[in-house]
């Protein structure tokens, strides 16, 4: 209740200390339910250091999980820590926390480095301090060029990592990312993609949530999966990816001359059947998707055939977490 | 972080000046700023012109004690038969049939002939003024008992008697007049100055403190957290360390960074338009200063407390500016309540009660006669039973209707520094109401 006069980022009588030997994150038992309805069911969870990656399909829980480690929900029950430190009605702990939410809308009005810079105040930088600061981060997303354009004539990429700049400002610990990908074109992904690996390697926690999986995959082997508010798996993707590899996948390409492009495709190994559900169709099944993927452009290009679309429709989070509920999962 | 001693700018300079400039900046590409300002500025330029057109009218000179008038046709008006001996009556009767004859007067001789002689610092229970300019009460004609009605032992004068309202803090006057002392005042003169003066209370209390002060927070601060919220952009501010308490604040200075400069200037521009086209001996009325100096105060924070409250009622609510109309309902019955019954106790549950009582002291300050003015405009120069029905001047019962006696019974200077004291304390409560409030918000 005792407000901050002296703008140090205190927000009780004495200044913040934070515990040490505690990691950034600790979740003990944590429910959010709205009602008789369970947003978040009796989650554990202890994090520190590295990238890990939150996976759930929209509604999992994801945004409710960072909402309460940002102390903007109250749990309903359990125990929230930030660096030893509950969030909730103590902004304290978040002198160590960089935080990218998933809404769109932005400060339309400000250039990137105005949005990054004042936002960089509200961690007690001095306006001078803040301006150094701002332009540090920026370089680190690459917005240097472009820091003085109005955010509002940004791409969806650009705005994406201006958000991540203004949660790096003051260097910190751990940083949430609230789906960062959402949205981006191919080459703003690998741009955030690697600016989210580079902080892992300085050693700082990240989260990183979607609800994509080959998102997660280039980013991070460390991951977490959510289904309907409760832990679903946790460890490395590797794991969990070879029990997937078990089970059959289709890809689905849409070409006007389905016939002459199987006969191509099927002298790749992986590929052990292939299916045409209509003239304009072939179906390909396999248990090596990401060997599928890695040839398959070249067969299509150097055989000059016309592709309209190539789809997935198994290797999606869906699917996964219906191996991981119904199947011999977890 | 940092490496410098902290200075109180460099301390700041970081959180509260950011959100300050931040709120600053966003209000100037707001549209919905400038169409509120806008739409004050507009309604406040109407209602100076209508003052405008007050000042340049010129009330027409009314003969209140019928003398201008000549009943007998003689040529003749009959003050001048009056004052010379003939009978007004009587056309066989009149100053040409002197030797030498007389020339006739002209009626307009006889017209606001006999002004207000009073000093207004007078103060009670008793006083007694006024001079007969035209000798119609001091006639050798007249009888010691005709020359002195109000029973003083004064012949030809006025006598004031102030009566202590049990009741209230006021009190009025009553005019005890002889016959035909004061009776035929300046209308226009009275009515310049009532009416300037009029204007100038209500325009502060009515357009300033109750238009301005609450329209511009019912526009500009009931979204200073709630739009943040419903647009999704608080989460950049909540995820800093910075308390919710302290957002709240600075939003809220960052709002009156707006408001107070545009609130000063409209005030200082009514100060120079009044105070050039009022009734004044020089050509500028710096006595009212003190008056428009009080206005722009009281604004001023009535625009702090209630941005503060409908900053907390859109905390509150998404839809908080539904639950700040019934407040401005309130509060308008509460401004009316106050400039006609400034003691009533309810008015201390309001805001507007104690900024319009920091006008009120100011007015006591720079107009301490005001009440003596009023019931020497409402007199009249006849008093009841007046030839002309009622003799109440023109512009006395506006006057009366704006200006009020502050409602504590104190000084002036203590009705001042309580009720400034009293609408801070309103707005740190409020603050710490709406930081609770903020603090205990989830946010989705």
């Amino acid at each position: 209740m005792i407000p901050d006069f002296d703008q140090q980022g205190k927000a009780e009588t004495t200044a913040w200390q934070p515990e040490v030997n505690v990691p950034a994150i600790l979740l003990e038992n944590v429910s959010k339910s709205y009602g008789r309805i369970f947003a978040l069911s009796n989650i554990t969870l202890a994090l520190n250091g590295g990238v890990t990656g939150i996976l759930g399909m929209n509604g999992a829980g994801k945004s409710t999980l960072f909402n309460i480690l940002m102390g903007k929900l109250k749990p309903s029950q359990g125990s929230v820590k930030l660096f030893g430190t509950d969030p909730w009605k103590n902004p304290a702990p978040y002198v160590r926390v960089g935080y990218v939410p998933e809404h769109e809308k932005m400060y339309d009005w400000m250039t990137s480095y105005e949005f990054v810079s004042t936002f960089a105040r509200l961690n007690g930088l001095t306006r001078a301090e803040a301006g150094v600061e701002a332009e540090r981060v920026l370089e680190f997303v690459g917005l240097s060029d472009v820091a003085h354009k109005k955010i509002g004539q940004y791409s969806k990429g650009m705005r994406q990592r201006a958000k991540i700049a203004h949660a790096l400002v003051n260097d910190p610990e751990l940083i949430i990312l609230d789906e960062p990908l959402q949205g981006c074109d191919p080459l703003a992904r690998t741009t955030i993609m690697n600016v989210i690996r580079e902080l892992g390697r300085q050693g700082r926690t990240v989260l990183v949530s979607s609800h994509i999986l080959q998102e997660i995959e280039r980013i991070t082997e460390q991951i977490v999966i959510l289904h309907h508010g409760r832990l679903l798996a946790l460890g490395n993707l590797h794991a969990i990816r070879e029990r997937l590899d078990q089970i059959p996948h289709r890809i689905s390409i849409q070409t006007p001359t389905p016939k002459q492009l199987a006969k191509d495709v099927i002298d790749i190994d992986e590929v052990y059947g292939i299916s045409f559900p209509d003239g304009q169709n072939i179906s390909i099944q396999t248990h090596n998707l990401a060997a599928i993927h890695s040839q398959l452009p070249r067969i299509i290009v150097e055989n000059g055939h016309t592709v309209t679309a190539i789809d997935n429709p198994d290797d999606d989070l869906a699917s996964i977490l219906g191996y991981l509920t119904g199947g011999g999962g977890k | 972080m940092a490496t410098k001693p902290d200075s109180v700018y460099r301390g700041m300079d970081r959180k509260a000046a950011a959100i300050v400039e931040f709120t600053l900046r966003q209000y100037r590409t707001k549209n919905s700023t400038w169409v509120v300002l806008g739409v004050g500025f507009t309604a406040l330029a109407l209602i100076f012109m209508i003052y405008i057109a007050a000042m340049t009218d010129v009330v027409e000179a009314v003969d209140n004690d019928g003398d201008s008038y000549d009943y007998d046709n003689d040529g003749y008006p009959t003050g001048q038969e009056v004052r010379l001996g003939t009978d007004p009556f009587d056309g066989s009767s009149h100053p040409g049939l002197f030797d030498p004859p007389v020339v006739p007067d002209p009626a307009s001789m006889y017209v606001n002939e006999d002004g207000f002689d009073w000093d207004l610092s007078a103060s009670g229970p008793t006083a007694t003024m006024g001079f007969d300019d035209d000798g119609d009460c001091l006639d050798e004609n007249r009888t010691a008992s005709q020359k002195d009605q109000n029973d003083n032992g004064i012949p030809c004068d006025i006598l004031l008697v102030y009566y202590q309202s049990v009741l209230t803090s006021g009190g009025d006057w009553e005019v005890l007049a002889d016959n035909g002392v004061d009776e035929d005042p300046d209308e226009n003169e009275y009515a310049q100055e009532a009416i300037h003066v009029a204007f100038v209370l209500s325009i502060g209390k009515l357009g300033f403190v109750l238009l301005l002060g609450i329209f511009l927070p019912l526009f500009m601060a009931t979204g200073l957290i709630r739009d943040e919220m419903s647009s999704g952009t608080m989460h950049f501010l909540i995820a800093k360390p910075i308390s919710r308490t302290e957002i709240f604040l600075y939003r809220v200075l960052g709002y009156l960074g707006i408001v107070w400069p545009y609130i000063i200037a409209l005030g200082l521009l009514g100060a120079l338009i009044t105070g050039f086209l009022g009734p004044s001996d020089g050509f500028f009325r710096f006595q009212d200063l003190g008056v428009w100096l009080s206005i722009i105060f009281a604004t001023m924070l009535a625009t702090l407390v209630y941005g503060m409250l409908f900053n907390a009622l859109g905390v509150l609510w998404k839809y908080g500016i539904i639950l700040a109309i019934p407040f401005a309902a309130w509060e308008l019955g509460m401004a009316l309540l106050s400039m006609g019954a400034p003691e009533t106790t309810l008015l201390r549950f309001s805001v507007i009660g104690w900024a319009l009582m920091i006008i009120d002291s100011a007015a006591m300050f720079v107009w301490p006669n005001l009440d003596l003015f009023i019931a020497m405009g409402n007199w009249g120069g006849n008093g009841d039973g007046g030839w002309l029905g009622d003799s109440s001047l023109e512009g006395s019962n506006a006057l009366a209707f704006a200006a009020s006696k502050p409602g504590l019974g104190l000084s002036a200077f203590w009705s001042l520094t309580v009720s400034s004291l009293v609408l801070l304390f309103q707005a740190v409560m409020l603050w710490f109401i709406g930081g609770a409030l903020f603090k205990g918000k989830e946010i989705q």
